[in-house]
């Protein structure tokens, strides 16, 4: 029935796709304060260019001369698609490559009349790129129009057993996912994150203090945009087939809720966001998978439980579970709190020693004079 | 000497409002010097001219022989003018320490490129920090470090953003109100305060300043703006004893 390891290969990638996504959210919103409500728009054009490149190319190589929306194409991939390893991996980290840039530079040229205005005309500009972009889409022929593209050749597909080549996607995809939080940890954590927070908390004073704003924002959305397009690739190759009916407004929010619960200004904030919203999403499939006789669909609960948590987050802990930190460069040593932190850390690693003591002769039953009040455990 | 600032016949007009008219005025290397006048008379328009907020509908402003004026706020910054406003504008919710790191211009750990390769900025960033330290020793606050700029006293505050100039080498440092809502004797400290950075570090301040019992006990030149236009000008003597002055500020016909 309920097999833990293909929900894990169903959640994981979904989990990577949306924390890539959440991390490059969390860089605008939560470090700079830029509100970007057109996300997905970037990440859309991620997913098509990554989808139209890698079948591009896959019929070009093998000499076929259909349109890459024609049922021939689609069938055609098909054959094609677990021939050539070499070029699978080949096609995948150019299409990501590609996403990459030309996610990014719309992003850039998008932004550029809105960035010396403020955010919430970047914020409707991008929402309502995002939302023009899907339509025109729908009705461009050159991808399918609002059939999209079907037959994306998946990097793994020359692989027979489907759960290594699922697995090795998997992994593909969290690799990704940590090179992501590893640079962005690196990039906030340094002089760098320190001005994108003073962007985010005064544009005119962090102006009166010589940082170029505008030019900053920029070319901060140029590689924000830029990896939400390469989140948007991956998504194309994990599902295979791309409509643009699936890069709705309401993607955005998603992220943006994922953002909101797990901490803005803090990128593991951003993670266990994405975290908890990806499983919900998964869960409620799976439910709805396991008993197909419910009266309800589970998946119309998935909002709902969304717009609960955010209310119960915004409510208890407005800042989120992971509230933001300082921006970690060595400055601080300088004031010698250094050793009192190590003191700290040692006094608690201490006492959580003494209260694991005291338990264990709880349990066992040997008369220490601690007792079962574990709390009033003493130790001088 | 010579002077740091030069304003030249600087017009601005807000639709139908003439926020400053032909004002023509100096700011002499080393010195404090002030602006004066009632509210609304263009002070912090003038301000904002400086700094590059405002483009001038007309005339020009010269720093260190350059032409300035048309320059965006950074480029000014960069250029050696710092300014602070009226209502104190820290960034909240980073710490002190963050606060005051952010003043220095051009640092390499702030492009986007150079930011996760730690090794390429780490030193200038320990210098600036010891910088820092001593800085915020000469008005003991060092220990306040890690406090956030929301929590910080209205007095510190004041020390806080005063001081920040300095980190950014600035040569000319413009003041807005900046004993605004503090008690006497912590506006006189800070006035002590100025003085001593403009011996040590060799700068000038140019102050707009309502308190102008405590702003005549430390300029050396004021200038008195009404309505837009240049009222007086002299030393704080010269000034005070002037009638046009005393009726701009009492309110005549």
């Amino acid at each position: 029935m309920f097999d833990i390891s293909s929900f894990l290969i169903s959640w994981f990638p979904l989990f990577g796709i949306y924390a890539v996504l959440s991390l490059c959210l969390n860089l605008e919103v939560g470090y700079a304060g830029m509100a970007n409500f057109g996300l997905v728009a970037f990440y859309g054009i991620g997913a098509f260019v990554a989808g139209y490149t890698s079948i591009t190319i896959f019929l070009t190589f093998y000499g076929y001369n259909y349109p890459i929306y024609s049922p021939e194409a689609i069938i055609a991939m098909g054959r094609v698609a677990g021939k050539t390893p070499w070029l699978n991996i080949s096609v995948f980290i150019l299409s990501l490559i590609l996403a990459f840039l030309i996610a990014g530079l719309a992003g850039y040229l998008v932004s550029y009349p809105t960035l010396r205005v403020g955010p919430a005309f970047l914020g409707i500009t991008i929402l309502s790129f995002g939302e023009m972009l899907r339509v025109f889409m729908k009705h461009f022929a050159p991808t399918g129009g609002a059939y999209g593209m079907l037959g994306i050749p998946h990097p793994f597909a020359w692989i027979p057993d489907p759960a290594i080549k699922n697995t090795s996607f998997l992994i593909l995809t969290l690799a990704i996912l940590i090179g992501v939080l590893i640079y962005f940890e690196l990039l906030v954590n340094s002089p760098y994150g320190r001005v994108l927070k003073s962007i985010r908390e005064d544009e005119t004073a962090s102006l009166c203090i010589g940082k170029p704003v505008p030019q900053i924002k920029a070319r901060l959305l140029f590689v924000a945009s830029g990896i939400s397009g390469v989140a948007g690739a991956l998504y194309a190759f994990y599902l295979g087939a791309i409509t643009p009916d699936m890069f709705i407004t309401a993607v955005t929010f998603e992220v943006w809720s994922m953002v909101i619960l797990g901490g803005r200004g803090n990128n593991f904030g951003a993670l266990l966001g994405a975290s908890v919203f990806s499983l919900l999403n998964r869960a409620t499939s799976i439910l709805n998978f396991l008993f197909s006789d419910l009266p309800i669909d589970p998946n119309y609960f998935r909002w709902m439980i969304t717009g609960a948590l955010i209310v119960i987050i915004l409510m208890y802990k407005p800042k989120g579970i992971i509230a933001e930190k300082p921006i970690k460069t060595e400055a601080w040593k300088i004031f010698g709190a250094y050793g009192e932190t190590k003191k700290k850390l040692i006094d608690s690693i201490l006492r959580i020693i003494d209260y694991l003591k005291s338990a264990i002769y709880w349990l066992i039953g040997r008369e220490t004079g601690y007792g079962p009040d574990i709390k009033g455990s003493k130790r001088e | 000497m010579d002077p740091i600032l030069k304003v030249q016949n600087v017009s601005k007009r807000f639709g139908g409002v003439e926020a400053l008219k032909d004002v023509s005025l100096e700011v002499k290397r080393g010195s404090v010097t002030g602006l004066i006048g009632p509210n609304g008379s263009g002070k912090s328009t003038l301000f904002n001219v400086i700094t590059g907020f405002y483009k001038p509908d007309f005339g020009s402003v010269y720093f260190d022989g350059k032409r300035i004026d048309g320059l965006n706020p950074d480029e000014v910054y960069n250029m050696g003018i710092a300014r602070t406003f009226q209502t104190p504008r820290l960034f909240g919710p980073l710490t002190t320490l963050e606060n005051m790191m952010l003043s220095p211009k051009g640092q390499r750990g702030e492009s986007l490129l150079r930011a996760p390769l730690r090794k390429t900025w780490l030193n200038e960033e320990m210098q600036i920090a010891n910088e820092v330290k001593s800085l915020l020793k000469g008005f003991d606050m060092d220990g306040l470090y890690k406090m956030l700029a929301s929590d910080l006293s209205g007095g510190h505050v004041k020390m806080v953003e005063t001081s920040k100039g300095i980190l950014g080498r600035a040569k000319l440092i413009l003041l807005d109100e900046p004993t605004a809502g503090v008690h006497y004797a912590v506006g006189k400290n800070l006035f002590e305060y100025i003085n001593y950075l403009r011996k040590t570090y060799n700068l000038t301040f140019f102050i707009i300043e309502h308190r102008i019992d405590l702003l005549f006990d430390y300029v050396d030149y004021v200038y008195v703006l009404h309505m837009g236009r240049l009222l007086s000008e002299g030393t704080p003597e010269e000034v005070a004893s002037d009638p046009k002055v005393i009726e701009a500020y009492i309110g005549g016909a």
